[in-house]
């Protein structure tokens, strides 16, 4: 039946309910990203002003003193993260391999459902958790207490995205490296780790990222402090300590470097996706994947 | 009940002890279901084998027994022996990975190595099992991938992805993979069965080339691909042997009912 | 449930069975033609002339059917078989022709002498009945049954020799006599022959057996 025969009625409504529904979806794109687009440009806006060389370099200075700066919370955001990540890595990656490999067996699945119940775990929960462990029983807060507690909320999260990359990888290609003559852990760490790699960096981002913004777990922890760090094992700055503490201060000036230090957190955050993206790119040309 | 009993020529090479590779009862499950109900079969050295079967008879899990690949499975349980050069691989002194390095296969779906250049993928056996030596790589890289019949084709662009390739040279790539590591029986589960008829053309030249170094065992749904590479013919349904002979008596004058039916297409 | 191959057959089959009974046909009438001393010329010449049509069209028929669907087993072995058979049956109605033109030139019934006629009767008949099993045993592919009927039937050689010796040694017999007889018998033993080519390749439609039933 060619369209010459339809009755012209039926073609117009076709029409518009795709018009319609069109409308309706892109509403709905655009409900979505407008409050990131608004928060993205109130940020730009109020905490632009505030960079400068001085305030990513200096030490924080009383409210009225010009000059002051965050530079030990840069510091200690870049240490404390870094820690985290170091435990976290290893041991997150470690997992989600068990859980992708041995996945048939009893053990994997208990843990993987504790390890799922861990990502949505209540941080400041985490936070006590370690100011009770490390904290009391050393007697002082400390960097390493904050990248401890980083890294039991990141260490779920790799392991859970490790997995899923793994899981990714086909059947055949273990079984093809096996029929090589290939035994099983170098076939994981040579062929599966390798080929997945892509999936795993994308989990490592998403933990960093996500430790990068924590200011719970840090409170009790690290706590702050206004120097530059010179041992793991004393109080340490955070950018996100620091935006808590600024912002609720009131005094405009300090009100201000808050913003300043919400705007470098973001652009932090964005410059890591970017570097993510950039290398998976590089792989990805070379190693297309059909899954 | 199957209808009429094993009908197995008695073909000189079945006879003699040259059979390179051989199965005696072999069993295989997959958790509570029988997928092999006990194969006794040998394979003749330096000559090409073919299996057939309708879907669901056994034959792939059987070449996955002869290299032990099934039991990766779980809830994959194999009984039985499998003999290579008389030695039964499943006794527990023998190392599943060094017999391996020694039974090679391709998969029906090529599988190259995603990651790697085709060079790479062509020596991966010889490279992750740490041999360093350039030269011995680059050789090995070389001879295989002219036993494949891929070496003219990509000669000068090894360092590409291994995936670039079409199809029919990607399993090439795979053949010439697993050739690199030097076995002596290579298992084949219908290698073409993805590919076009001048892709599968070129594999069943260089299939027939290959036997006269090795073992060859390829499982197919075409008889008239078995008919092409093959000097012998197995056909096997629902888990049992039903007939064992050269290729060219299957072809002309099968022994056993079902055997006519199935490569009649009579069903299957 | 019937394959694209199994109607392709069904019309070969239909092709060979109908050559079978044309050439029975052309063989009856001019063997009767040449005992009563009639023309038949004519009947047995379009017999033979259709047989050598429908030779081709079976050939091509079935290298259209190997070509399509790679047969094997016994669709190979029939295939392959009525290929030869065609050829068989038409050399069935090319001698028979031959006969035909023989008795018309030569007229042996008036020619020749009794007992050469009466001969030469025998074995027609012989000749008829190996046409006339050749063919039904094509349809019935009993191959027990070709195998016994043979090693009692086989006659039509050895008459064939047999009467050679005869007429060598024979006196007073007309030179038409002579070359009529001798062609006859010599034809009456091709088509023996040709008999004998269908049957072993019903044996080997049967049972894949190569078999020389001679």
């Amino acid at each position: 039946m060619t369209k010459a025969n339809l009755p012209a009625r039926i073609s117009l409504w076709r029409k518009i309910v795709d018009k319609l529904m069109t409308i309706l979806v892109l509403i709905a794109v655009v409900l979505a990203i407008v409050p990131l687009i608004l928060i993205l440009g109130d940020v730009f806006m109020k905490g632009a002003p505030a960079l400068s060389i001085g305030f990513l370099t200096n030490v924080p200075t009383a409210q009225n003193i010009s000059g002051g700066g965050i530079g030990p919370a840069i510091q200690g955001s870049f240490i404390m993260v870094g820690l985290g990540a170091l435990i976290s890595v290893p041991i997150g990656v470690g997992a989600g391999i068990f859980f992708s490999e041995w996945s048939t067996s009893k053990l994997s699945t208990i843990s993987g459902f504790m390890n799922d119940v861990l990502t949505g775990f209540p941080t400041m929960v985490l936070g006590l958790f370690v100011f009770i462990l490390i904290v009391l029983t050393t007697k002082e807060y400390s960097a390493f207490a904050g990248g401890v507690a980083l890294s039991l909320i990141m260490t779920p999260i790799i392991a859970r995205t490790t997995s899923e990359s793994l899981k990714l990888v086909p059947t055949s290609l273990r079984e093809a490296s096996m029929a090589l003559g290939i035994p099983r852990w170098k076939t994981v760490l040579r062929i599966v780790l390798s080929t997945g790699k892509n999936g795993l960096l994308t989990g490592v981002l998403l933990a960093v990222a996500r430790a990068m913004g924590e200011t719970a777990p840090l409170l009790f922890t690290a706590a702050t402090s206004v120097i530059f760090a010179k041992s793991l094992f004393l109080p340490t700055a955070s950018l996100t300590i620091y935006i808590y503490n600024y912002a609720i201060s009131g005094a405009p000036s300090l009100v201000t470097q808050a913003w300043g230090a919400a705007l470098l957190l973001i652009l932090v955050l964005l410059a890591l996706n970017l570097l993510v993206k950039l290398t998976i790119g590089r792989n990805s040309s070379k190693a297309r994947m059909e899954m | 009940m199957l209808g009429g009993a094993l009908k197995i020529s008695k073909h000189k090479s079945l006879d003699s002890p040259g059979a390179k590779i051989a199965t005696k009862d072999l069993k295989a499950n997959f958790g509570k279901m029988q997928v092999l109900k006990g194969i006794t079969l040998r394979f003749p050295e330096n000559k090409v084998t073919a299996i057939m079967g309708p879907s669901g008879c056994g034959k792939t899990t059987l070449i996955r027994c002869l290299n032990r690949i099934h039991e990766l499975t779980p809830n994959a349980k194999v009984e039985g022996e499998v003999l290579l050069d008389g030695v039964n691989i499943y006794s527990p002194q023998v190392d599943p990975v060094a017999i391996r390095r020694r039974i090679g296969m391709v998969f029906q779906k090529a599988n190259p190595f995603p990651t790697m250049s085709i060079f790479d993928n062509a020596v991966a056996g010889l490279k992750l099992a740490g041999v360093r030596n350039s030269e011995t790589l680059n050789s090995m890289a070389e001879k295989s991938l002219r036993m494949a019949f891929l070496w003219d084709e990509v000669k000068d662009d090894l360092k590409k992805s291994g995936t670039n390739l079409s199809g029919g040279q990607q399993q090439r790539l795979c053949i010439a993979r697993a050739l690199a590591v030097e076995p002596e029986v290579i298992l084949m589960d219908e290698p073409c069965s993805a590919l076009d008829p001048i892709a599968t053309a070129k594999i069943e030249e260089s299939i027939v080339a290959l036997k006269k170094e090795f073992t060859i065992i390829i499982v197919t749904h075409n008889m008239q691909q078995a008919a092409r590479v093959s000097d012998f013919t197995a056909f096997m349904y629902l888990g049992q042997l039903i007939e064992f002979d050269t290729t060219s008596e299957v072809f002309e004058n099968p022994k056993s009912e079902l055997t006519e039916k199935y490569i009649t297409g009579k069903f299957g | 449930m019937q394959r694209l191959l199994d109607k392709g057959l069904e019309e070969l089959t239909t092709m060979v069975y109908k050559m079978g009974k044309d050439a029975e046909k052309a063989v009856t009438i001019s063997l009767r033609g040449f005992l009563e001393g009639k023309d038949t010329t004519n009947d047995v010449h379009e017999l033979s002339e259709i047989l050598v049509g429908t030779t081709a069209d079976v050939e091509e028929k079935a290298f259209s059917l190997i070509a399509k669907y790679q047969p094997v087993a016994s669709d190979l072995r029939i295939i392959n078989s009525y290929i030869k058979v065609a050829y068989d049956f038409e050399r069935y109605g090319r001698y028979a022709w031959d006969i035909s033109f023989i008795s018309t030139r030569f007229n042996a019934k008036s020619n020749c002498d009794k007992w050469i006629f009466e001969y030469i009767n025998k074995m027609a008949e012989k000749t008829l009945k190996m046409v006339k099993i050749s063919i039904s045993s094509l349809k019935s592919l009993d191959a027990e049954l070709v195998k016994k009927i043979t090693k009692t039937e086989q006659g039509v050689d050895d008459m064939y020799h047999e009467f050679l010796g005869k007429l060598v040694k024979a006196v007073g017999v007309s030179n038409e006599c002579t070359v009529s007889s001798t062609l006859v018998v010599r034809y009456l033993e091709r088509i023996g022959d040709h008999a004998t080519h269908i049957m072993e390749a019903v044996v080997y439609i049967a049972t894949g057996e190569k078999v020389t039933l001679r």
